[in-house]
């Protein structure tokens, strides 16, 4: 998923799609229901020392809500399976047990346990299909009539508590709807802002593009075809070569039409800096990733370097540029020439080596590997993560 | 004529045919026999006898509408050996070309030391080698790609990075010779795939055309 890759790179990883958000939502208003239900269910208990069944009956309603809340929260939300076991024990049996075990006779003494379906119910709507948010229902309801008709409730206590059932599920899942249109809605409009920035992205990357044409290789080919300058001289046909060299890499660049060119654009700027010194570049890159930009700038500092040390040292005039992806985050950036070379046991790496390779690609995450012989060039490997 | 190569132009790009024909002047070991804008064109300045150059220089993509696969079968057909040139190295057409029968690859920004190497070796029969070949044979993502071995890959990728093969070879501590082997065998590796491919089209075209596969 670039495009969640994308907003965690900007720090708003935490705040999640619209989906998400409404999921929580949803969560913590259920979870808040249960917890006032579960309160009166404790102090009714308590208040009254009852028996061992009674308080196992308390504790059997904490452990489920513990499941499935603690699961919601954990994975994001609800699992079915834990809804469902919380109907069918907490609000389809824990009723009868009271009553035929538990000693309770009287509607007040099982109203507790009654409430305990009405927000399990609130916690269906919102998770199961709508066949089975139907059949839990069903359930409840009988559950509440029939448990209600044993311990002689009025018909009142009875009305009242089949509508909070019916009210609990159509609360929870309009407001389940409401949020998740909402949130439907904010990810659309976030899509369509990141995609706007985008295009302004890719616009702006033509612009820079289309300027450097504009100084580099229009200007040159204007000045040929107006005549008067001999283009086989060694300062034209160097000009040449260097400018040709920039529309190749500009070519494969863009081949694998990355909609993101982080690293491709720090890397050319890095090869742009030395060519202007003499140095030819001959640079090769396949599936370049989307890296964090601060990683973008490690490796073009750190290339920058390498390139530097091969125009102060190889003696050629030349470097072998590569970068390439595997097709996920990583990359590998080598800046490979065949001069002089040094021998890795005597020599004593300078400050640029020590700092702006090394230590760069270190502080980035990543890992910078030099490796030569006399006679036999240099090759340096920059690779992200390490 | 011995220690003279002859070498075929197919370009339709005239600048860079002129320029090759200054350039090649001064090379004593080559000799430009002919040059043409198409394959079409350079097979009918072909002598009815066999080939009109050893090696043949053919520009990746021709403007006629000809797809590299076809114009190296043409050419190789002659009996010449096809070292393919392009102005930006598109990987899957020179992947294509070397599975076609290509020796070998250059980008036209090449100097002219690289490319007298390159047709000497290719005139001579052994495989010639770029760092823009390996790197297109080391990040082909066809499917249907040879498989390397990690040796073979190795060699490919640290060539491929710009490495001399002898420092290629030293780092994978193996002699040069060796390491020129892996590098052979990856592009045999690759005719022969193409070779398996273009039997298995060329004998469905045949069995289309003598009507046997149809009813």
């Amino acid at each position: 998923m670039p495009l969640r890759r994308l907003t965690a790179w900007r720090g708003t990883a935490d705040v999640g799609s619209g989906l998400e958000r409404a999921r929580s939502f949803m969560i913590l208003a259920t979870l808040l229901y249960r917890a006032s239900h579960l309160l009166v269910g404790v102090l009714a208990v308590a208040q009254r020392q009852h028996g061992p069944v009674q308080y196992a009956g308390v504790a059997t309603a904490l452990g489920l809500s513990a499941l499935v809340f603690g699961t919601a929260l954990r994975r994001g939300w609800f699992d079915r399976w834990f809804v469902t076991a919380d109907i069918l024990v907490a609000g389809g049996a824990l009723p009868f047990v009271l009553w035929a075990w538990g000693g309770v006779q009287r509607p007040d003494s099982l109203g507790w346990a009654m409430l305990l379906g009405t927000s399990g119910m609130a916690a269906a709507a919102v998770t199961l299909e709508r066949l089975h948010v139907l059949a839990a229902f069903v359930l409840l309801a009988a559950t509440h009539l029939f448990a209600y008709h044993l311990v002689g409730a009025q018909p009142g206590v009875l009305v009242g508590h089949v509508s909070s059932l019916v009210s609990s599920a159509g609360i929870a899942w309009v407001f389940w709807w409401y949020l998740r249109r909402q949130g439907r809605l904010l990810d659309e409009a976030n899509a369509r802002a990141l995609e706007a920035e985008r295009h302004r992205a890719r616009y702006a990357e033509r612009l820079a593009h289309h300027r450097a044409l504009h100084d580099t290789v229009l200007a040159t080919l204007t000045a040929l075809a107006a005549g008067g300058i001999d283009a086989n001289t060694p300062r034209v046909r160097e000009r040449c070569a260097r400018e040709a060299a920039y529309l190749r890499r500009l070519i494969q660049r863009t081949a694998d039409e990355v909609p993101h060119d982080s690293v491709g654009a720090a890397l050319e700027e890095a090869v742009g800096s030395v060519e202007s010194l003499g140095l030819r570049v001959v640079a090769q890159y396949h599936a370049l990733p989307e890296v964090p930009p601060a990683v973008a700038a490690a490796l073009a500092d750190a290339t920058r370097e390498a390139l530097n040390n091969v125009r102060r040292h190889a003696g050629t005039g030349r470097a072998h540029l590569t970068a390439t992806g595997s097709g996920g985050e990583d990359i590998v950036v080598t800046v490979v020439d065949q001069g002089a070379g040094f021998d890795p046991g005597t020599h004593v790496p300078g400050l640029g080596l020590r700092g702006s390779v090394h230590a760069r690609m270190t502080e980035a995450g990543g890992r910078a590997t030099v490796e030569s012989a006399p006679g036999d060039g240099v090759r340096v490997e920059l690779r992200w993560p390490a | 004529m011995a220690g003279v190569t002859t070498i075929g132009v197919i370009d339709d790009d005239r600048m860079l045919v002129d320029g090759m024909r200054a350039w090649l002047r001064d090379e004593p070991g080559l000799r430009l026999t002919a040059s043409a804008a198409t394959v079409g064109e350079f097979l009918g300045l072909c002598p009815p006898d066999g080939a009109p150059a050893e090696v043949v220089l053919l520009d990746l993509v021709l403007r006629d509408g000809s797809t590299p696969t076809g114009n190296i079968h043409r050419l190789r057909e002659t009996g010449s050996r096809v070292l393919v040139i392009s102005t930006v190295p598109d990987r899957s057409r020179i992947v294509e070309s070397l599975r076609a029968g290509a020796d070998g690859y250059l980008t036209k920004d090449n100097d002219l030391p690289t490319l007298a190497a390159a047709v000497a070796d290719i005139a001579a029969g052994r495989g010639a080698h770029s760092p823009e070949l390996a790197f297109a044979c080391a990040h082909d993502t066809d499917p249907a790609r040879p498989r390397l071995s990690p040796r073979e890959r190795q060699i490919l990728l640290d060539y491929a990075s710009g490495m001399t093969l002898k420092s290629a070879a030293r780092r994978a501590g193996i002699t040069v010779h060796t390491a020129k082997d892996y590098l052979d065998r990856v592009k045999t590796k690759y005719r022969e795939a193409g070779r398996a491919a273009y039997t298995k089209i060329d004998l469905a075209r045949r069995v289309h055309e003598d009507g046997l596969g149809g009813s």
